[in-house]
């Protein structure tokens, strides 16, 4: 039997599968056993849409369709937390199993701790993810920066701290270090980002680390708890799953990569905290910038943490109905309720219509919390300190009490 | 997937059914319904953002309210009927009408919401089976001096570059747009190049959202665009700041347009800007070394319009601000397709592609293809007129997704004209104000549940894709044109889908036969004009020579002529019209969205703090609004953001601005005079 804690290279039997799959396909086995299986009624994963720049969720119920999920896109922004809650019931009815990246892992701790989810339901298989390039980003770096046409690229990757493209006639890789000094590279959230390796998942799966003849044909698999030692201990045992220990070495190249990692993020923790400057300048620069909001509601709509049946937002007498832009409580009340829970998963600066740079300043606000009350976010299912209510039962008190306003400030 | 259970969780790349940006989304479809919106950020028009109205785009898909049955009135009453019923009694009434009374007495009413390859069959249907060129599009009353003006200017009327180029421009010049509320993905990009530190200057009567986004806001009197505009040519000729070269090499008719600005030194008395700031504003659009022009309804919306754009044709051209990056003359689009509906022929005087029907070779061209022969050479009645002739000539109408009893001028007069109509069909998706007046109501499919194509405002052909089934028995649009051709047996409609309908437009027309199906279905598509397979497309017109015959833009000295209707004693303010972030039009399809009513659920009015105080008008109440046509009864809104004296009001409601708006039409494209009227308010004192 597995524990949490206990490592191996491993790859999938199926040729077929390991053909179409990176690393030897131990992800794709494993979905795929879980569904053979019947472990899960379905799998939730990513297949690439129109081509290797859009990457679309994808919900599988039949085994021989997992190979559609194979390989790894890094042009794909998705947050999949979110979408388990909005479309597939929260994990209530069926079981699932997704692939996650630590933003995806994080998101759903967070939807389950406000009863939006449940994990019971759901196997998380990790995967290293070092960061995410938005698909018109990397179009245009490909172009500008590669000297390639993008279309002329079958395959992308984040490997020894490089983007590297593999395409009609060669192939060519440009330090990310590089790209980012000029404004290309991954989005900004993911060079914050220090949950590389998903260790809060049930595995934590990837490439670092698999060195010698293994190379390229197997996957690291780092089992997180019994649920995933589990499903990884049946796989090995009916052989659909192949492993071997680690090599020594690989692993001190794995921790030698997550460190690298690491410390690329605090560089950009440093430079994008110190940008916005402290108390009252840090204020006024979210206050302005802010005041390009349309009120398209794309940062509450696709947040992990939103998850209000009456949004704040929409209460008249907090923001007047059909002001663009919004009086500046809109976003107070973002900050307010979500700051000390933010997973800095970047959606709701990706997707803000006028590029205000709200993750920022949500994970800047975090952060400093973090520092104050110790408590994180996005790793287990510990509240946190400050928002977190049970919206029903707290508007029920509050309306008994003739207001929705816990202090009444317009009185 | 191979499984036979319903998908779950599907995603459909799509585009918006709202502006003319273009953006696309994903339509999220589980169990044959539409579930939500996801964002595509593989689009290279929008990245994955949308606005309010992108967002809650799927919500109205499946409301009960849809259109599910052919609906024929009989003794007042609408009864449902079956397809064969409803399309027998149109082919009937329509080939009785004309047969009796000839090609002029039938109208032919295209929507700009609808892809192209319906907008291309309509056209081809009313030419084809009636010989008639009565059939217009909605762009003629948002957009047609854009196409007439940009035509005799450069020779093509449409937007020059496209929405992201203004990130390579030196100097941005939004006049007469509310970009950020009416076209929020390309006011993005403005917003965008001013976080660049590219300066951007808006020029409008209202401190609009997007002026409030502005480096400089320009405040000038409602509708004197040539006034300021000629003025700003004066001191840039008379500075010398004007590109010589330019002007030598690729122009005519300079002289002509110096010796008419000569008498614009001071317009301080007309527009309201003092000469000091016309000259910054000048010296300002010359210096840059790339400066674009970026325009909308409130330049075209008026008795003025073509010649408003033909203005800022001058000016552009003036500075050498044409064919390049970074500058251009762009006209934002309203509807998701008011390019396409023009490109398509849905139009009185061009088939697709603008070729004109006048010309015999034109139309032999488009016999032989269409198997026809006798296709009319006059120039058909336009949207408006249509409908002022309804009666007499024109005695049968087919309305193809439009809604004129809310959104055209003067909506007492449409709602009379409608009721003269021996014969009316109104194909839409909604039971709409205006199928109150129709004989034989046909349900059609939203945006949601039909395959083609929408062509943004920068002539990017985007693909729009089937995501689910129309609800009951309604049909897709173009289907209903093939049965119904069926029925009128017509030949040449065998369309079997509406890529067919596309590539039977392509084979007649040039500037588009490079844009082939599989090259539409790839994202971010490509660019018209694009005459062949190989061609790149053009994001950028005008590069060597302009788009005319010889090849020259062309200069247009232009004297400022007022509004049809000023404001006077009896009616003293002066109604500006306009949009709202928050509904599209006559809000059929925004008002079903939950969040988009909540935000404006109602028709209010923008009045100065001043007006208000002296009218004794409260913030919120209802108020009268009246004009010469017909009052309505807003809430009032007390605002700086509006000039004392000037009034706004969106077009959205029923029995709103429209009960006050103008008929009156400018004389070059018949673009009623929508963004300026007179009118009185009052308060309303209840009665105690």
């Amino acid at each position: 039997m597995s524990k949490k804690g206990d490592m191996y290279y491993a790859w999938t039997s199926d040729a077929e599968l390991a053909k179409k799959a990176e690393c030897g396909g131990a992800v794709s086995g494993l979905l795929k056993y879980a569904l053979e299986k019947k472990i899960v009624d379905g799998v939730f994963a990513v297949t690439r849409g129109q081509d290797i720049y859009d990457a679309v969720p994808v919900f599988i119920t039949d085994p021989t369709d997992i190979d559609k999920t194979a390989g790894s896109l890094h042009c794909g922004t998705l947050l999949m937390s979110k979408l388990v809650k909005k479309y597939l019931d929260g994990a209530g009815t069926q079981k699932i199993a997704m692939t996650v990246k630590g933003c995806d892992m994080m998101g759903l701790y967070e939807l389950a701790k406000r009863q939006q989810v449940n994990l019971d339901n759901i196997i998380m298989i990790g995967v290293n993810c070092g960061g995410t390039v938005s698909p018109v980003t990397a179009r245009k770096m490909i172009t500008e920066k590669f000297g390639v046409d993008p279309d002329s690229v079958h395959k992308e990757e984040i490997d020894k701290g490089q983007f590297i493209i593999e395409y009609e006639g060669g192939h060519k890789g440009i330090s990310i270090d590089e790209l980012e000094e000029q404004g290309y590279g991954r989005r900004s959230n993911c060079r914050r980002c220090k949950l590389k390796v998903t260790r809060q998942a049930d595995l934590a799966c990837g490439n670092w680390g698999v060195i010698g003849d293994k190379a390229g044909k197997a996957t690291f698999v780092e089992v997180c708890s019994a649920k995933g030692a589990d499903l990884f201990d049946k796989a090995v045992k009916d052989g659909v799953i192949k492993t071997e220990a680690p090599n020594p070495k690989g692993l001190e190249i794995r921790a030698k990569v997550e460190n690298a990692m690491y410390k690329l993020s605090d560089k950009w923790r440093k430079k994008d905290f110190e940008g916005l400057g402290e108390g009252r300048e840090r204020l006024k620069k979210i206050v302005k910038e802010t005041s390009r909001c349309i009120k398209c509601y794309a940062c509450i709509e696709n947040c992990p943490i939103c998850y209000c049946v009456e949004c704040s937002t929409k209460k008249p007498y907090l923001v007047k109905p059909g002001e663009v832009p919004p009086n500046f409580m809109f976003h107070l009340i973002r900050f307010a309720h979500i700051a000390d829970s933010c997973v800095n998963c970047g959606q709701c600066q990706e997707l803000c219509a006028m590029d205000i740079p709200n993750a920022l300043f949500m994970h800047a606000q975090q952060v400093e919390l973090e520092k104050m009350f110790g408590h994180v976010p996005g790793v287990d299912m510990s509240l946190p300190l400050l928002a977190l209510v049970e919206e029903r039962d707290e508007r029920d008190r509050l309306a008994a009490t003739g207001s929705d306003q816990i202090f009444d400030i317009f009185k | 997937m191979s499984n036979a259970k319903p998908e779950t969780l599907k995603y459909v790349p799509t585009t918006c059914p709202y502006c003319g940006v273009g953006c696309g989304l994903n339509l999220i479809v589980s169990d044959g319904k539409a579930v939500g919106v996801a964002p595509w950020q593989r689009s290279p028009i929008n990245e994955g953002k949308l606005c309010p109205k992108g967002m809650t785009c799927w919500e109205f898909i499946h409301s009960p309210d849809r259109l599910t049955k052919p609906l024929i009135k009989k003794n007042g009453k609408f009864e449902e009927a079956s397809w064969d019923e409803a399309l027998d009694l149109v082919a009937k009434k329509f080939k009785e009408i004309s047969d009796k009374n000839g090609p002029r007495s039938l109208g032919f009413q295209v929507s700009c919401r609808t892809p192209n390859e319906e907008c291309y069959i309509m056209q081809k249907l009313a030419r084809v089976g009636f010989k008639t060129n009565n059939v217009d599009n909605c762009a003629r009353i948002c957009h047609g001096p854009s196409v007439a003006g940009l035509s005799l200017s450069f020779g093509s009327g449409a937007a020059t570059n496209p929405f992201e180029d203004v990130l390579n421009s030196d100097f941005i010049l939004v006049w007469g747009s509310n970009a950020v509320e009416a076209h929020p993905l390309a006011g993005r990009r403005i917003a965008q190049a001013k976080l660049k530190g590219i300066p951007v200057m808006v020029v409008d009567p209202r401190y609009s959202p997007t002026a409030k986004l502005a480096d400089t806001w320009i405040r000038f009197n409602p509708s004197t665009h040539i006034a300021l505009i000629n003025s700003m040519m004066y001191w840039i000729i008379k500075e010398n700041l004007h590109d010589k070269e330019f002007i030598e090499k690729r122009t005519k008719g300079f002289e002509d347009l110096k010796k008419t600005v000569e008498s614009y030194a001071d317009v301080e008395k007309v527009t309201g800007v003092p000469t000091e700031t016309v000259k910054d504003m000048a010296r300002k659009y010359a210096a840059a070394k790339n400066a674009v022009i970026i325009y909308c309804l409130g330049i075209t919306e008026l008795t003025t319009g073509t010649d408003n754009v033909r203005s800022l044709g001058n000016l552009s051209m003036l500075c050498g601000n044409i064919g390049r990056p970074g500058v251009g003359v762009n006209p934002l689009r309203g509807q998701n397709n008011v390019q396409g509906a023009c490109d398509m022929g849905a139009y009185p005087n061009v088939y697709s592609g603008y070729q004109k029907c006048e010309l015999p070779e034109m139309r032999k061209k488009m016999e032989d293809a269409w198997g026809v022969t006798g296709l009319p050479d006059w120039y058909g009645s336009t949207l408006t007129e249509q409908i002022t002739q309804c009666g007499d000539p024109i005695k049968a109408m087919y309305i193809f997704a439009l809604n004129p009893a809310v959104s055209y001028p003067d909506s007492n007069h449409v709602k009379r004209s409608l009721e003269k109509l021996d014969f009316l069909v109104v194909q839409d998706i909604f039971f709409t104000e205006t199928c109150e007046y129709a004989d034989v109501v046909l349900p059609g499919a939203s945006f949601a549940e039909k395959d083609g194509t929408f062509t943004s405002g920068e002539r990017r052909i985007n693909r729009v894709r089937k995501a689910v089934n129309p609800p009951g028995e309604a049909k897709e649009d173009w289907e209903i044109f093939v049965l119904l051709a069926k029925k009128l047996g017509l030949k040449g409609f065998d369309f079997k889908s509406p890529q067919e309908i596309w590539d039977d437009m392509r084979k007649v027309t040039p500037s588009m036969f490079g844009a082939t199906n599989a090259r539409i279905d790839k994202p971010g598509s490509v660019h018209w004009p694009c005459p062949t397979e190989e061609h790149p497309g053009t994001p950028i017109l005008h590069k060597e020579k302009f788009a005319s015959a010889d090849g020259l833009g062309t200069f247009f000295g232009i004297e400022y002529r007022p509004p049809a209707e000023v404001a006077d004693a009896e009616y003293p303010f002066t109604l500006m019209t306009g949009r709202l972030i928050f509904h599209y039009h006559t809000r059929t399809q925004t008002d079903r969205s939950k969040v988009l009513h909540y935000e404006v659920p109602e028709n209010y009015v923008q009045i100065n703090t001043e007006d208000a105080k002296k009218l004794g008008i409260k913030e919120d109440e209802h108020i009268k609004v009246r004009s010469r046509r017909g009052e309505t009864t807003p809430l009032a809104r007390i605002t700086d953001d509006v000039a004392p004296g000037v009034l706004y009001m969106a077009m959205h409601f029923p029995n709103g601005a429209n009960n006050l708006t103008n008929t009156a039409l400018d004389p070059m494209s018949k673009m009623p005079e929508l963004k300026h009227c007179a009118v009185a308010v009052e308060k309303i004192t209840e009665a105690k």
